[in-house]
C-alpha cells in the first residue's frame, strides 16, 4: 500500500523544478499527523544527513549522489522507515508527506526492562555480576542489540561478557556510574520511564562525543526541559515480575514562546511481591525540569529527580532448596501480624541535582558545560544475631550470648544435613524426614521467635540477642565538567571534554530495628577471647568494634560495627577528532585520568589498633592515586552503501574501583597488596549488509583484560595449614588476572512484508581466564596474609561466569495497519558456566590441616571434583503485543509483554561455595548419597510472567 | 484555561499516587508474645518416678500413647555457651529431689527457657535413659544412640509455663556427691581453687593447650580437705578468664565428665563463683625440695614385709588411726596386673559404708637436728582412687597422743610426688627423693586418706617402701 504511494511520488518526482539534484518531504506523525522536528534523515551509504524543521520539514542539496539509493528516517521514540528511492541527475524528488508510526513496542517493552536491571541489583552482592542492559536500552535499532536487550537480558545474558561497569551512563552529559564499584545504580532514576525517552547509545568504544567511553558502550540519557515533546501522559502497569502495579503521569509543556520548557513526572511502583515470594516493591519518583532559552546561544537547564525506594530481595537456593521449594522460594521473609515481612530490605534514597548550560558559541561550535550534585543513603538490611551481654566476674570480663544463623534454609536445618553420613541411620532419616516436612510446610523466616528471645534476655536485663542491622552508605557526590564540540571543517569535528567529581562516603553498620530489646553491645562476639595476663582485659579490647569507645549499648538509629569514610577525587580530559568522507569515516580519540582514594576510619577496630608497624583502623589510610589513560581508533568503510565494513580498536587501563582498592575497608586501613590498574584491550570488526528488504550485521570481537583485581568475602570452614580450626570469614583478594572475551555476533532482519518482519540473532562468544591470578586470604582469625603453593588460582582456561555463552534468537514482527502489532520471538541459550571457587582452585585444595600435602590425593578424582559446571540450555518463548487507538485529542493505547511463555525452568547463574575447599572434604561432599551439605547455589529464571500496560496520551 | 486543567489532573494523579497501592510499610510493631502457659492436657507425671522406672527396667523407657508429660525448672544455660543443645530440668526450685537433662537440637536455648523458668515437657516419642551416666531425655535411634529433639518437634514437645521461679541452691559438701543429687543445682560453701592451678600457675577456665573440648580445674574444701572436679567447655565465652584466687562460695550443677565416670561441678557463668575472701585455706608447706642423692645412714625404714597381711599394720613405731570411718591402714599381698611389693600397705573405703573416711599412718617421731641431709623416700600405687586423696604431711606439735592428730597441726610436704589417679593401676610410683633438711626440730611424717563409702569416693591407695635417710 505504502509503496504504491511511493510510487507515485515518485512519478511525479520526475518533472524538473530546479536544476539540482535534491531530496525533500516533510515528517509527520501517522496518528496525530503532528508535525515532527529533529527527525534525522539520512542517505544510506553517503555522508547526507539532515534534521527536519520546526515545520517537519527536510531537504538534502548537497552532493546528492543519483541512482537507486536509500533513505533511512528515524526519530527517537518512532519506527524507523528505510524508503528505496531513484534520485535522478538535476531533478528535485519531493516524497511530500511522510508518516513515521510511534514505536510503541520498543517505547513500552522499555517500561517493562526497567523492572528487569531492577532485578538485576537484586542479584549485584550475591555473587553474580551485573548486567550490562544500559546502552541496550536505546538499542531498538539494531536487530542484535534488540534481542540482547528485550529477549535475552532476563537470563543475565551480557552482550560481550561484558559487565555492567563497562557500560557508562549519563545523564544530560554527567556520568552516573558509581565509583565504589563503576556500575550504574539504576535504582536512582527507575519510574522515570516517560522522562528517559530521550537516549543516545553509542556501542563500545566507538566515537561518541561526551566522553570516552566504555567497552559495554555509552548511553546519554537526555533530561532536558526543552527536549520533551509537549504534551502529557498516564499510564498505568500490571505486572508480575518484579511489582505488580505502576502509575505514573508526566506533563511537558514543550519549548514555549517565551523561551521556557517544563516537564513533570510522577510515578509510583508497588508491589507486595513480586515473582520470587516476599520480594515487596516500594518506590515512589518525583522529576521535574525547566529550561530556559536565554538567546539563540544560551540555555540553561535545571533537572531534578528523587526516586526513593525500598525493595525485598530474594537470593540463589540449592539444588536441594530448589527441588523442596521451587524457584519462587525466598528464605529471606517471614509472617509478622499476618504480613510478609523481608529481613532483607534495600532502600534507595540517592537525589540528583543537574545544572547544565548549552552554548552554541557558532553554528560549528557548541560548549556544554554540567554540574552534577547526587546526595543520600543506600540501606540494605539483614539480621543480626550475635548479640551479647557483658557480663563481670571476678573483676574480669566477658561476653555471652550469640546466636546461630536463625535463617530458615541454615544447612542444619536441611534434610542433606541429617542424611550426610554414608549410612544413615533409621533415626537420621526420621530426623531428615521431619526437617523435610518442616521445611516443605514453612520454611519461612520466624519473627516471632526472634522477639520471644530478645523478651526474654531483656526480662533478665540483658541486651538484644537479635537486631535488624543496616549497612549503609551514605555518598554525597559532587561533578562537574565542560564538553567541547567543533566542526572544523565540513569533515572534522573535534570533541573535547574535562571533567572533575568528588565522592565524600560515609559507611557504616546502623540498628534498625532492636526487635523489642532496649540496647544492643557493639562488639565482635567472633573474636576469640585471648588467654593471658589475669586482668582479662585483653579478651574485651580486641573485640571492641572501636577501642576509643569500648562496650557501648548502641540503640535504634546508632552507627556501630563499622564507621568510616572514602574520599575520591578523579580528574579527566578527554580529546577526539572525527573525520567523515565519502568512503570511509574515521575517529581517533584519547583520555588521561587521575583518581585518587583514601579511607578515614572513625572507629578504631579492636583486631586492627593503630600500634606501631601496622596500617591501623582508625584515622587516614594511604593516600592511593592511579594514573590511567587510553587511545582508541576505528573506521567505517564504505564498500558501497550496501556493504560496510567498521571497525573499532582501542588500549587503555582503568583505575581499580573503591571497592577493589582496600582489603577489608569495614575493618582498617589495608590496601590490596600488588594493587593495578586494569589494562584493556578491545578491538571489533563488523560487516553490515543494508538491501531495501534485509538488513544485517556480523560483528567479530576480541577483548583482553589484564591485571585485574577481584575482592571475595566469604565463610570457610576449609583452610589447610592452620590445624584443627580452618575456619575463618575471609576477604580473598584476586589480583593479576587477566580475562579474554572473544565471539562473534549476528543480527539479521528481513521486511518481507510492509507489516511483517523476521528477525534472527545469534551470539557466540568464549570469555575465559588467561592466566593463574595470584590469590591470597586476609582475616581476622588468622596473622598477616594466607598464601598456598606458588600464591596463585588455577583459573587459566576457567569460563568467567555471567550468563550464556551462546544465545540465538528467531522471531517475528507484525505490524498491522489498524495500530496493533504482535511479535514471537524464539531463544535459544547454552554454555552458561557457574562462577567457582578460586580458593579451591588454589593449592589449599591439596594442603592437610598440617600444612602438608594431603596423602591420598587423586589427581584424576580432583580434576572430576573441580570440573567447571555448565548450566543446561534452555528455550524461551516471548509474545509481546499492543493496541492503540485515538480519542478526540486523546490517544489510548496498551501493551503487553508474556515471557516465558513455555514456563521453562532454568538456571541463569549459580556459584560454588567455598565453605569446602580442599581435597577430601569437596570429595566427600559432592559423593553424599542425598546431596552435599554444601552444594552451590543457583540463580533460578521467572516462570511465565506477563507486563500489562495501560496509557493516555494528550 | 488548559493549565488549570493540567494542574487539577496532576493534583488528582499525586492524590492517586498516595492514596493507590498501599506497599505492607517497614514500620513493624513488637508484637504480643507468646509468654507462656499455666497448664497443658494430658497426665502429669513426676521425674523421680522417670527415674526410678529406668532403674527398674534397667535400660532405656520409650513412652508411646501415653499422654504424660513432666513439669520442671530450668537450671542450665547455654548464654555462655558452657552447655550446648541441651538443658536441665529440676522438679523444685527449692530443695528438688530429682532432675533430667533434655537434648535439643537448636543454638541458642536460653533464650526460651531461661534459668528459673517453668516447663512442660510432653513425653511421648521420647526416651528417657541414661547417656554418659546421666538421666537423659530425647529420641532414640534404633542403634540406641540419642537423638536430639529436632527444631521442628521443639515447640510441640517443650512447652513453656508462665512461670521463671527463683531457684534456690541445694547447699551441700563434697562428700555428698551421689547419683541422687546429679543434675541438681547445688551450692558448696568455704571453697577454693587449689594452689597449684591458681597460686602457684594462673590457669584459665579452659583456655590452656592441654584443654581439649573440656577444662578440668580441681575444687578445694577448705571445711574438709577434700577436692572435687570443676569442668568448663573450651567453647564457653569466658574459658579465656582465669580461675578466681579467693575462697568463698559456688553455686552450679553437679554432673559427671564426659565419659560418665567422675563427678563434675559445671557453671552456667563464673557470676556465680562467689570467692571473694582473699584468705586462702592452702595446707602451710614444708617444702625443702628434692634431693640429688639419699644419705647412707636411715633414721627410719619399713617395707612392711614383717607385718601380717590382711591386718592393720602396726609396730615399728607406727599410729594407724581412724579419724573417721572404719577403714585403717593394712597390709596385703598380691600378684598379677595390680601386684604389691611383696608384703605392701594400703588403705581404701571401698564397699565400707562409710560416710566418710580419714585414716592416718603415722611414722614415729624423727629428729631432724641430730643430723644432716635427711631425706624421705617411698612408693605409692592406686586402684581407682576416683575423688579419694592420699596426702603426705609433716606436723611437729602433734603429742602422740592418737586422739589428738586432728587437732594438731599438720603441714604439706609438696615435693613427695603421690600416685595420680590418671596413673596405671599397676604401676609403683617413686616419691622422688624429698628433702627434709630444711625443718628443724623433731617431728612425725603422716599419710593422710580421705575418702568415703560412696561410689565415687572411695578409691584404694597403696604405699610402700618408706625410708628416711641422712648423711
Amino acid at each position: 500500500m505504502k509503496y504504491i504511494i511511493f510510487k507515485l511520488l515518485l512519478v511525479f518526482a520526475m518533472l524538473p523544478v530546479i536544476a539540482q539534484t535534491s531530496v525533500k518531504g516533510t515528517v509527520i506523525d501517522r496518528i496525530t499527523s503532528e508535525k515532527l522536528t529533529e527527525v534525522t534523515v539520512v542517505l544510506e551509504g553517503s555522508n547526507l544527513t539532515t534534521q527536519t524543521d520546526a515545520a517537519g520539514a527536510f531537504v538534502l542539496t548537497q552532493n546528492v549522489p543519483v541512482g537507486d539509493q536509500i533513505l533511512t528516517i528515524s526519530k527517537n521514540g518512532y519506527v524507523t522507515r528505510r524508503f528505496p528511492v531513484v534520485i535522478n541527475e538535476g531533478r528535485t524528488l519531493d516524497l511530500g508527506e511522510v508518516t513515521l508510526d510511534v514505536d510503541v513496542e520498543t517505547e513500552q517493552r522499555l517500561n517493562g526492562l526497567i523492572s528487569l536491571s531492577d532485578n538485576d541489583l537484586n542479584g549485584e552482592d550475591d555473587g553474580i555480576g551485573g548486567l550490562n542492559v544500559s546502552g541496550l536500552l536505546s538499542a531498538g535499532r539494531d536487530t542484535f542489540l534488540s534481542a540482547a536487550a528485550f529477549d535475552w537480558s532476563a537470563t543475565f545474558f551480557r552482550p560481550r561478557g561484558l559487565d555492567n561497569a563497562n557500560g557508562k551512563v549519563l545523564i544530560n552529559g554527567i556520568e552516573m556510574n558509581k565509583q565504589f564499584n563503576g556500575r550504574p545504580q539504576w535504582g536512582n532514576w527507575g519510574g522515570l520511564n516517560d522522562a528517559q525517552r530521550n537516549r543516545e547509545f553509542t556501542p563500545g568504544l566507538s566515537a561518541n562525543e561526551y566522553s570516552f567511553g566504555g567497552l559495554g558502550g555509552t548511553t546519554n540519557i537526555i533530561m532536558r526541559a526543552s527536549q520533551y515533546r509537549k504534551g502529557g501522559r498516564v499510564s498505568y502497569a500490571a505486572a508480575n515480575r518484579s511489582y505488580q502495579g505502576r502509575i505514573m503521569g508526566s506533563y511537558s509543556s514543550g519549548l514555549r514562546a517565551d523561551g521556557w520548557a517544563f516537564t513533570i513526572l510522577a510515578s509510583r511502583r508497588f508491589g507486595n511481591e513480586g515473582f520470587v515470594e516476599g520480594t515487596l516493591y516500594d518506590a515512589n519518583s518525583i522529576f521535574a525540569a525547566v529550561e530556559k532559552k536565554i538567546n539563540d546561544k544560551h540555555s540553561l537547564n535545571v533537572t531534578s529527580f528523587f526516586t526513593p525506594n525500598r525493595r525485598g530481595r530474594s537470593t540463589a537456593l540449592t539444588q536441594e532448596i530448589f527441588n523442596l521449594k521451587g524457584r519462587q522460594y525466598n528464605p529471606f521473609w517471614g509472617y509478622q501480624d499476618g504480613e510478609k515481612r523481608n529481613t532483607r530490605i534495600r532502600e534507595i534514597e540517592e537525589p540528583v541535582f543537574l545544572l547544565n548550560h548549552y552554548w552554541t558559541v557558532s553554528d560549528k561550535t557548541s560548549i556544554n558545560t554540567n554540574i552534577g550534585y547526587q546526595t543520600g543513603t543506600i540501606k540494605n538490611s539483614r539480621i543480626d544475631n550475635n548479640g551479647t551481654t557483658l557480663i563481670e566476674s571476678n573483676g574480669q570480663q566477658f561476653f555471652a550470648g550469640g546466636a546461630r544463623n536463625p535463617s530458615p534454609d541454615y544447612y542444619q536445618l536441611l534434610p542433606s544435613f541429617f542424611l550426610q553420613d554414608a549410612n544413615p541411620t533409621p533415626g537420621d532419616f526420621q530426623n531428615a524426614f521431619l526437617a523435610q516436612q518442616e521445611f516443605v510446610n514453612d520454611g519461612q523466616f520466624d519473627w516471632g521467635r526472634l522477639y520471644e528471645s530478645n523478651a526474654t534476655l531483656r526480662s533478665q536485663g540483658r541486651n538484644a540477642l537479635y537486631a535488624v542491622q543496616n549497612d549503609v552508605i551514605e555518598d554525597s557526590q559532587l561533578s562537574a565538567n565542560i564538553i567541547l564540540n567543533t566542526a572544523l571543517t565540513d569533515h572534522i569535528t573535534i570533541n573535547a571534554n574535562v571533567s572533575y567529581r568528588n565522592l565524600s562516603s560515609e559507611n557504616y553498620a546502623e540498628i534498625s530495628d532492636l526487635l523489642g530489646a532496649t540496647g544492643y553491645l557493639d562488639i565482635d562476639s567472633f573474636t576469640e577471647a585471648e588467654s593471658g595476663d589475669a586482668s582479662g582485659d585483653i579478651s574485651t579490647d580486641n573485640a571492641q568494634s572501636d577501642v576509643r569507645n569500648p562496650n557501648r549499648i548502641v540503640g535504634e538509629g546508632d552507627r556501630y560495627k563499622y564507621n568510616y569514610e572514602i574520599d575520591a577525587d578523579v580528574v579527566s580530559g578527554f580529546a577526539q577528532a572525527q573525520f567523515k568522507y565519502n568512503k570511509v569515516d574515521f575517529y581517533l580519540g584519547g583520555t588521561i585520568t587521575q583518581t585518587n582514594y583514601q579511607r578515614n576510619g572513625l572507629f578504631e577496630n579492636g583486631n586492627f589498633q593503630n600500634v606501631d608497624g601496622s596500617v591501623g583502623s582508625f584515622g587516614n589510610s594511604e593516600k592511593l592515586d592511579f594514573s590511567t589513560g587510553g587511545v582508541k581508533a576505528g573506521f567505517t568503510y564504505k564498500i558501497t552503501g550496501r556493504h560496510l565494513v567498521d571497525v573499532n580498536a582501542g588500549y587503555y587501563t582503568n583505575a581499580p574501583t573503591i571497592r577493589n582498592s582496600f582489603v577489608n575497608a569495614r575493618q582498617n586501613n589495608e590496601i590490596v597488596e600488588g594493587l593495578e590498574s586494569e589494562q584493556i584491550q578491545s578491538i571489533d570488526v563488523s560487516y553490515i549488509f543494508r538491501s531495501p528488504i534485509v538488513k544485517g550485521r556480523l560483528t567479530g570481537y576480541y577483548t583482553g583484560f589484564e591485571k585485574g583485581t577481584d575482592i571475595g568475602f566469604y565463610f570457610t570452614e576449609d583452610l589447610g595449614g592452620l590445624g584443627d580450626n580452618g575456619d575463618a570469614f575471609v576477604q580473598e583478594v584476586l589480583t593479576n588476572v587477566d580475562r579474554r572475551n572473544m565471539g562473534i555476533e549476528l543480527g539479521l532482519e528481513a521486511q518481507i512484508l510492509p507489516t511483517l518482519k523476521l528477525k534472527a540473532s545469534a551470539s557466540v562468544g568464549q570469555y575465559t581466564y588467561t592466566n593463574n591470578p595470584n590469590l591470597y586470604l586476609r582475616s581476622d582469625d588468622f596473622e598477616g596474609a594466607l598464601r598456598f603453593g606458588d600464591g596463585t588460582t588455577n583459573l587459566n582456561d576457567v569460563h568467567v561466569a555471567g550468563g550464556p555463552e551462546k544465545a540465538f534468537q528467531l522471531g517475528f514482527e507484525y505490524r498491522d495497519p489498524n495500530f496493533w502489532n504482535i511479535g514471537v520471538t524464539t531463544n535459544f541459550f547454552s554454555n552458561a558456566y557457574i562462577d567457582v571457587s578460586n580458593l579451591a582452585r588454589s593449592a589449599n585444595f591439596l594442603t592437610d590441616s598440617d600444612g602438608l600435602p594431603i596423602n591420598d590425593f587423586d589427581q584424576g578424582v580432583a580434576r572430576d571434583l573441580l570440573k567447571q559446571q555448565q548450566f543446561n540450555d534452555y528455550f524461551l518463548v516471548n509474545i509481546v503485543g499492543g493496541k492503540s487507538w485515538r480519542v478526540n485529542d486523546y490517544f489510548l493505547g496498551f501493551f503487553a509483554t508474556i515471557n516465558n511463555v513455555l514456563d521453562e525452568e532454568y538456571v541463569t547463574g549459580g556459584f560454588e561455595q567455598s565453605r569446602n575447599a580442599t581435597f577430601r572434604n569437596v570429595r566427600e561432599d559432592k559423593a553424599r548419597e542425598n546431596g552435599p551439605v554444601f552444594g552451590p547455589r543457583f540463580f533460578f529464571g521467572n516462570g511465565t510472567t506477563y507486563y500489562v500496560n495501560f496509557y493516555v496520551r494528550f | 484555561m488548559k493549565t488549570i486543567k493540567l494542574i487539577q489532573l496532576f493534583t488528582m494523579l499525586v492524590a492517586l499516587v498516595v492514596l493507590s497501592a498501599c506497599v505492607q510499610d517497614d514500620d513493624f510493631s513488637v508484637p504480643e508474645l507468646n509468654t507462656g502457659v499455666n497448664t497443658i492436657d494430658g497426665q502429669l507425671v513426676a521425674i523421680s518416678s522417670i527415674a526410678s522406672q529406668a532403674v527398674q527396667e534397667g535400660g532405656p523407657i520409650t513412652f508411646e500413647g501415653t499422654n504424660q508429660y513432666i513439669e520442671g525448672y530450668v537450671i542450665s544455660s547455654d548464654e555462655a555457651g558452657n552447655f550446648f543443645e541441651e538443658f536441665i530440668i529440676q522438679d523444685s526450685p527449692e530443695n528438688p529431689t530429682a532432675s533430667i537433662r533434655v537434648l535439643v537440637d537448636v543454638n541458642p536455648l536460653f533464650t526460651s527457657y531461661e534459668f528459673g523458668r517453668k516447663v512442660f515437657i510432653k513425653l511421648d516419642r521420647l526416651t528417657a535413659g541414661d547417656a554418659n551416666g546421666i538421666l537423659t531425655l530425647s529420641l532414640l535411634d534404633t542403634n540406641n544412640a540419642a537423638i536430639k529433639i529436632p527444631p521442628s518437634l521443639q515447640d510441640e514437645i517443650i512447652v513453656r509455663s508462665t512461670e521463671v521461679a527463683t531457684i534456690v541452691p541445694l547447699e551441700i559438701t563434697i562428700s555428698d556427691f551421689s547419683e541422687s543429687l546429679e543434675n541438681l543445682y547445688v551450692r558448696l560453701v568455704d571453697m577454693q581453687f587449689i594452689k597449684e592451678e591458681v597460686v602457684d600457675a594462673s590457669l584459665t577456665f579452659a583456655a590452656e593447650e592441654l584443654d581439649q573440648f573440656d577444662g578440668e580445674r580441681t575444687l578445694l574444701s577448705c571445711v574438709t580437705n577434700q577436692t572435687a572436679i570443676f569442668s568448663t567447655s573450651t567453647f564457653a565465652d569466658f574459658k579465656a578468664l582465669s580461675l578466681p584466687t579467693g575462697r568463698g562460695t559456688i553455686d552450679g550443677i553437679l554432673t559427671r565428665n564426659f565419659f560418665g565416670d567422675v563427678f563434675n561441678i559445671v557453671v552456667n557463668d563464673p557470676s556465680t563463683i562467689v570467692f571473694d575472701q582473699t584468705d586462702r585455706c592452702d595446707p602451710v608447706e614444708i617444702d625443702c625440695g628434692v634431693a640429688s642423692s639419699a644419705g647412707a645412714t636411715v633414721l627410719f625404714e619399713d617395707f612392711f614385709e614383717t607385718q601380717n597381711t590382711n591386718q592393720p599394720i602396726s609396730g615399728n613405731g607406727w599410729t594407724n588411726f581412724q579419724q573417721e570411718g572404719t577403714q585403717a591402714w593394712e597390709a596385703f599381698s598380691s600378684t598379677g596386673q595390680n601386684a604389691s611389693l611383696g608384703i605392701s600397705a594400703r588403705v581404701g573405703s571401698f564397699m565400707s559404708g562409710d560416710a566418710s573416711t580419714i585414716s592416718w599412718l603415722i611414722t614415729p617421731q624423727i629428729n631432724l637436728d641430730a643430723q644432716g641431709g635427711e631425706t624421705l623416700q617411698f612408693m605409692t600405687s592406686n586402684s581407682f582412687s576416683d575423688g579419694s586423696t592420699l596426702e603426705l604431711l609433716f606436723s611437729s606439735d602433734w603429742d602422740g597422743v592418737p586422739a589428738n592428730i586432728p587437732s594438731a597441726t599438720w603441714d604439706a610436704i609438696p615435693a613427695g610426688i603421690i600416685v595420680d589417679d590418671a596413673d596405671f593401676f599397676g604401676d609403683w610410683i617413686d616419691s622422688g627423693i624429698v628433702d627434709l633438711s630444711c625443718i628443724e626440730g623433731s617431728g612425725y611424717i603422716g599419710f593422710r586418706y580421705i575418702g568415703s563409702g560412696a561410689a565415687d569416693f572411695d578409691g584404694t591407695f597403696e604405699l610402700d617402701e618408706i625410708q628416711i635417710n641422712a648423711q
